[in-house]
Formats: structure tokens, C-alpha cells, sequence
């Protein structure tokens, strides 16, 4: 006890003590969480890298029991070239790009409507989306291939029927944007219509320059989705090439008999995949963290 | 510049609370409308309605004749400045004051023009190339009611402009606008809760309780005919006292009977009861603080009180006194008519005597609480 009340005393001594015990547990606490840190990266990584180092191996097209190339060089990419992989690659910019762009103008008027016009069906309507969100997409591919084939949508033609399936589920993704917007003031838009807006001017020119981070978002989310796409890509082309997307394509490689040829080609593949997101990701990668957080609490 | 007709203008919400009801005024071309009463009395759902932000669920709205019901805001011509200012906040001031101008496509140069115009007269010149949130409170109503300013609309609503600014902001403010208003030679409504920028600012006040008019009329005819105890009590701060009391006929003469005093009513009120034909009844009773003066000592017409609270406020002394039936009441005395020995009696506990004439007196009917003599 009488210890406890010295070291309790404010003396410069016990100050100086208190203070470099606190530093070194501080020193010691952040050591440990950076090594976890690291361990988790490294997890994290070693796949990626190996696909970047497996890509630039040229001695021998199949998995082999090393991670290092002993011979390094671009035979995998060039040979990409002579395959079919630019038609994929191609498929899957367009149906992505497109996606991107419809389905944002879809959920941000969505998400504008809900937010700001009251009407008798609104919120049976929002509730109705809720619940249908439940139910996993993959439950109407049967009915959705019907229909596409009806169409004349499937095989070679995949990618405006890959587009036509994205796209049309796309309002019920209003739930962030929503919440954005409910936190900008009802007034700006308000003052906005007396200044002479229609409601489409008070969207644009007001609206969604104030929510940029969710709109970055919105895009992001609508180009990630068929970009990475294999399930719905792979039913809808149906084993034919001129039809599939890269991850399907990628993925056809990976049969028993094309494996051993084509097993570096398919890692260079899924690295000039990763290129574009990549990018796009390290450039809008802060708008992106806002977006998701700041529908919640922004005000 | 346009005159505002409402007729019949009714609020009914979807859950069927009714916001306002028959609502029927004729604002004159250039007049200085002010919608006062308490928060929730529909008084900004009344301008919001004139604005088209609201729909309007019965009756008509006119402006310059025209009836407006289903037109767009944007196709009404009016101007309105918001309480929480309702500045675009992406915009610099320069582009929010000309935002309205470009959507009607005006050449920039007028534009620059105009916005350099209105930012003089408001002095925001300095500000022009500044984001709204750089900006303080003050400034941002500025840059508000600059936006409205340069529109040169027809009608000119401000929905509580005054309110999120601090009280000294607030009485500058309100001088300024008395001078745009001036400037400006337009029609204006302006909503508030505040009885005094009311009563500084309104040609006429239409004072609103629970979606009815309560009275509309001139700051001077609101202030000394009011209609109801509601409007009595409502303008005028401190607010009127108010008490039950007897009025009393006696030999062709007019008595007031209250807390055991008995008060002559015997001028200008007691000719205007006489010829109303009153006779001796119970009546609400108002007397303005202000008009209540302290008594030298007891006497027939001296109501006994004691003093609560003494409250300083430097030009004047607001007294809470109690009457012996437990009656708070409060008088307002000028600090310049109290004598060095009469201050010093103001302790709590003290007895005073207070009185007042006729001619302040109010007097309103206990079940209708309308004014007997103007209601």
C-alpha cells in the first residue's frame, strides 16, 4: 500500500517512470499488431504473386512445383494474341462498361425517387425490393436462359443478353444512394426548383455533385460486378468462345486436356484482368471508402 | 411586383391532419406580409403552398390573377430565402446568386452583372469567390437572400430568414431588410414566430393558431384592437396579463372588479361599452405590462401584491408580482420613473400596489375569448 501510494504521488521521478512504461507498452502493443499485420498481407499476397510470377515463365506451359521462373519472358502474353482472349477480353469491357453506365443512371434516379417524391406506393414498393433482394439470383437462371433464348440472346449473342440480365434488376441496389441522399437537406432541392430547376436539374446540378463519393461508388459496384462475373456468363454463353467473358473463357482452360498447354497463359490472362480494376481502384479508392461510410453517417 | 389572392386555401395531410384550414387573404402589389404564430399553426405550410412546394388541397392560389395550383415552382416567379439558408454548397456564392440566371439562360454578362449588383447592395463583394461554409451565418442568409434578390420575382417569400442567427445578428438583419424591402419595392411574405419582427417588419400581420387566422390587420390595429386573448397575449413581450375579472354597471358608470380592488372604467372604454350596450358581467381581463403603474399605497382602485421576482434589464424593471389570490402578473416599469428610495424597496417579499385606467384596459368574453369592444 504504501508503495502504491508513492509511485501514486506526482513526483517528476514517478512521471518520468509512468511515462516510459507507457511508451514501451504502446511500442510493444503496436510491434505485435504490425506483425499480425504482416502475416495476414503476406497470406494475403502470395497468390497474386504467384500468378504475376507464373505468367512470365516460359520453360514449360504447366504447373510445375517452383515458384521462381527460370526462364523469364512474354511468351504467355503474346500467345493470349492468338487465342481468343482479345474476343473475351473485348466482351467483357463492353458488358461491363455498359453495365456501369445504365445501371448507375438506374439506381441513382431510383434511389433519387425514393428519397424525395412521396407517393402511395413507396414504401410497400421498398419493402417489396427488401424482400425479393433475399432471394438469390441465381434462383431465375432457369427462366432467364427461356427467355434469352427466345430472345436470340444466348451463345454468340451473350453479351446484350448478359447486359439485359445485369441491368434489370439494378433499382433494387438503392439502398446506399438512398441513404445518401436522405441526408442532404430536402431544402437544396427546394430552393433549387424556385430557382428554376426541374426535378431532373435539381439531380444533376445539385444532387450528385454532392454526392460524388456515392456516385464513384455506384459505378464502381455496377463495373465490378460483370467484370468479374463467371456464373450467369458461363450459362448464357453456353460453351460458345465467341459468347463468354474472360473469367469463362479463362476458365475453359482449365480442362483436364487444355490445362497442361495453357496453365502460364491462363495466369498471364488473369493478370491483364486485374489491370483495369486495379487502376480504376487505386484512383478512386477514396471516393469509394466515403461512399460506403458515408451513407450512413455523413450529414 | 404581383398581388397574392388565396381563397379558401386548405392543408390536409395524407393522415388527415388538417394543417389549414379556409385560409382567404388579399395581398396587395408591393405590401410587406408577415404570417406570425406559433410553431405548428400552418403559417409555413400557408407560404410553402404560395411557393408550390406544398400541394394545396382545397381553395386557390392566385398570383397576379393568374391561378397557380398546378404550376411548378419554377413556374410561379417567386423568390424565397430558407431558414437553414439553403445554399448549394458545391457552388462558389458568385455561381449559387447566378445559378438561378443561368438556368434561364441569360447572357453572362448580365448575369455578372446583377450578381455583382446584388452583392454590393448586400456587401458580399469580398466574398464572392468563397464556398458557402467558408462563410459565417450572417453572411450565408446574405448570400440567400442575394439568390432571391437578382431573380427580380414577382413575390418575394422568406421562410423564418432570421431565425438561425444570433440575437444581435438578427436585429441588424432585420434593419436590412426593412432597406432591401425598400429597394426591392416588390411583395413580400414573410413568415416568423417572432412577435417583434412582426410587428418591425409587416405592413400587415395575419396571425395564425392551429391553421386559422386569427386576426389580420395593421402592427398598430393587432397591438391595440386585438380580436382574441390569443392575438393579446401573443403580441406584445412581456405578453399580457391576463385574469378573470367582474365588470360592473353602476349608475350609467363602468367598474372593473378584481382581486378585491375596485378599478374606474369610466373613459374612452367606458363610452365605447356603453354604447355597445354592456352590462355588468364577467370578463377576461387584459392590462399590458407596461401600462400597469405602481400605486403610492393602498387605495379603492390599488390591487395588493407582493413582489417574486425583480428583474434588471437596464432601461426598464419587469416585476413578477402575486396577488393574493396567487394571480402571477407582471408590470414593466421604466428605471428612469423609479426614485432612488423606490428601487430600494423592490425586494422580494415587498407589497406593492399596483393600477392602471381605463383606457388600457382590454376585455374579452370568458367562453368566446373575443374582444368585447373589437372582436
Amino acid at each position: 500500500m504504501a508503495d502504491l501510494k508513492k509511485l501514486s504521488e506526482k513526483t517528476p521521478e514517478n512521471e518520468l517512470k509512468k511515462h516510459i512504461g507507457l511508451k514501451a507498452s504502446r511500442t510493444i502493443g503496436n510491434t505485435l499488431i504490425y506483425i499480425l499485420l504482416i502475416i495476414m498481407t503476406v497470406i494475403w499476397l502470395t497468390p497474386f504473386v504467384c500468378i504475376v510470377l507464373q505468367s512470365f515463365r516460359c520453360e514449360s506451359t504447366y504447373i510445375v512445383g517452383y515458384v521462381i521462373p527460370q526462364q523469364w519472358g512474354l511468351d504467355n502474353y503474346k500467345a493470349l494474341f492468338q487465342t481468343d482472349f482479345p474476343i473475351w477480353y473485348r466482351n467483357t469491357l463492353i458488358t461491363a462498361l455498359c453495365v456501369s453506365v445504365l445501371q448507375t443512371v438506374i439506381v441513382l434516379c431510383m434511389s433519387y425517387t425514393l428519397s424525395r417524391f412521396r407517393f402511395k406506393l413507396r414504401k410497400p414498393l421498398m419493402k417489396f425490393m427488401l424482400v425479393l433482394g433475399l432471394f438469390p439470383g441465381m434462383l431465375t437462371m432457369i427462366i432467364l436462359y427461356r427467355v434469352l433464348k427466345d430472345l436470340g440472346l444466348t451463345q454468340a449473342n451473350a453479351v446484350p443478353g448478359l447486359i439485359l440480365v445485369y441491368i434489370a434488376s439494378s433499382g433494387m441496389g438503392y439502398y446506399i444512394s438512398k441513404g445518401f441522399f436522405d441526408t442532404l437537406p430536402k431544402s437544396l432541392d427546394e430552393a433549387a426548383r424556385i430557382d428554376g430547376a426541374t426535378r431532373a436539374q435539381v439531380l444533376t446540378k445539385i444532387i450528385l455533385p454532392l454526392a460524388k463519393p456515392i456516385v464513384i461508388y455506384t459505378i464502381l459496384t455496377a463495373f465490378m460486378g460483370p467484370f468479374g462475373d463467371f456464373v450467369f456468363a458461363r450459362y448464357i454463353s453456353m460453351n460458345t468462345s465467341k459468347g463468354m467473358n474472360v473469367a469463362v473463357g479463362l476458365w475453359s482452360w482449365l480442362t483436364p486436356d487444355q490445362v497442361q498447354y495453357k496453365y502460364t497463359m491462363f495466369c498471364a490472362g488473369g493478370v491483364l484482368v486485374a489491370i483495369p480494376v486495379t487502376i480504376l481502384f487505386l484512383c478512386l479508392q477514396k471516393y469509394y471508402v466515403e461512399g460506403v461510410t458515408g451513407g450512413a453517417v455523413k450529414g | 411586383m404581383a398581388s397574392v389572392k388565396l381563397t379558401n386555401v386548405k392543408k390536409v395531410y395524407d393522415n388527415k391532419v388538417v394543417a389549414v384550414h379556409d385560409f382567404n387573404l388579399d395581398i396587395a402589389d408591393k405590401e410587406f406580409i408577415v404570417f406570425v404564430g406559433p410553431s405548428g399553426c400552418g403559417k409555413s405550410t400557408t407560404l410553402r403552398m404560395i411557393a408550390g412546394l406544398e400541394d394545396i388541397s382545397g381553395g386557390t392560389v392566385e398570383i397576379d390573377g393568374v391561378v397557380v395550383n398546378d404550376l411548378q415552382p419554377r413556374d410561379r416567379d417567386i423568390a424565397m430565402v430558407f431558414q437553414n439558408y439553403a445554399l448549394y454548397p458545391h457552388m462558389t456564392v458568385y455561381d449559387n446568386i447566378a445559378f438561378s440566371l443561368r438556368l434561364r439562360k441569360m447572357p453572362e454578362d448580365e448575369i455578372y452583372k446583377r450578381v455583382t449588383n446584388a452583392a454590393e447592395i448586400l456587401g458580399i463583394t469580398d466574398y464572392l469567390l468563397r464556398k458557402p461554409r467558408a462563410l459565417s451565418g450572417g453572411q450565408r442568409q446574405r448570400v440567400a437572400i442575394g439568390r432571391a434578390m437578382v431573380r427580380n420575382a414577382k413575390v418575394f417569400l422568406m421562410d423564418e430568414p432570421l431565425s438561425n442567427l444570433d440575437a444581435k445578428l438578427r436585429n441588424q438583419m432585420r434593419a436590412e431588410i426593412i432597406l432591401l424591402r425598400k429597394r426591392l419595392d416588390t411583395t413580400f411574405i414573410y413568415v416568423t414566430h417572432d412577435q417583434t419582427e412582426a410587428m418591425t417588419l409587416g405592413d400587415r400581420i395575419v396571425i395564425m393558431k392551429d391553421g386559422y387566422i386569427m386576426q389580420v390587420g395593421t402592427p398598430t390595429e393587432v397591438f391595440e384592437r386585438p380580436a382574441n386573448l390569443f392575438v393579446a397575449e401573443f403580441i406584445g413581450a412581456p405578453k399580457m396579463n391576463t385574469f378573470k375579472a367582474e365588470l360592473v354597471k353602476e349608475n350609467g358608470k363602468y367598474f372593473v372588479k378584481a382581486f378585491g380592488a375596485k378599478l374606474p372604467a369610466d373613459g374612452e372604454n367606458g363610452s365605447l361599452l356603453a354604447e355597445k350596450g354592456v352590462g355588468s358581467r364577467e370578463v377576461i381581463l387584459g392590462a399590458r405590462p407596461e401600462h400597469i403603474t405602481l400605486a403610492d399605497g393602498p387605495a379603492e382602485n390599488a390591487i395588493e401584491t407582493n413582489l417574486i421576482v425583480n428583474e434588471m434589464m437596464g432601461s426598464e424593471v419587469h416585476l413578477h408580482v402575486r396577488t393574493k389570490d396567487g394571480t402571477d402578473l407582471i408590470v414593466r416599469v421604466p428605471t428612469i420613473q423609479l426614485s432612488k428610495e423606490q428601487r430600494a424597496n423592490l425586494y422580494s417579499g415587498a407589497t406593492l400596489y399596483i393600477t392602471f385606467e381605463d383606457k388600457v384596459m382590454y376585455f374579452f368574453d370568458p367562453e368566446s375569448q373575443k374582444n368585447i369592444l373589437f372582436g
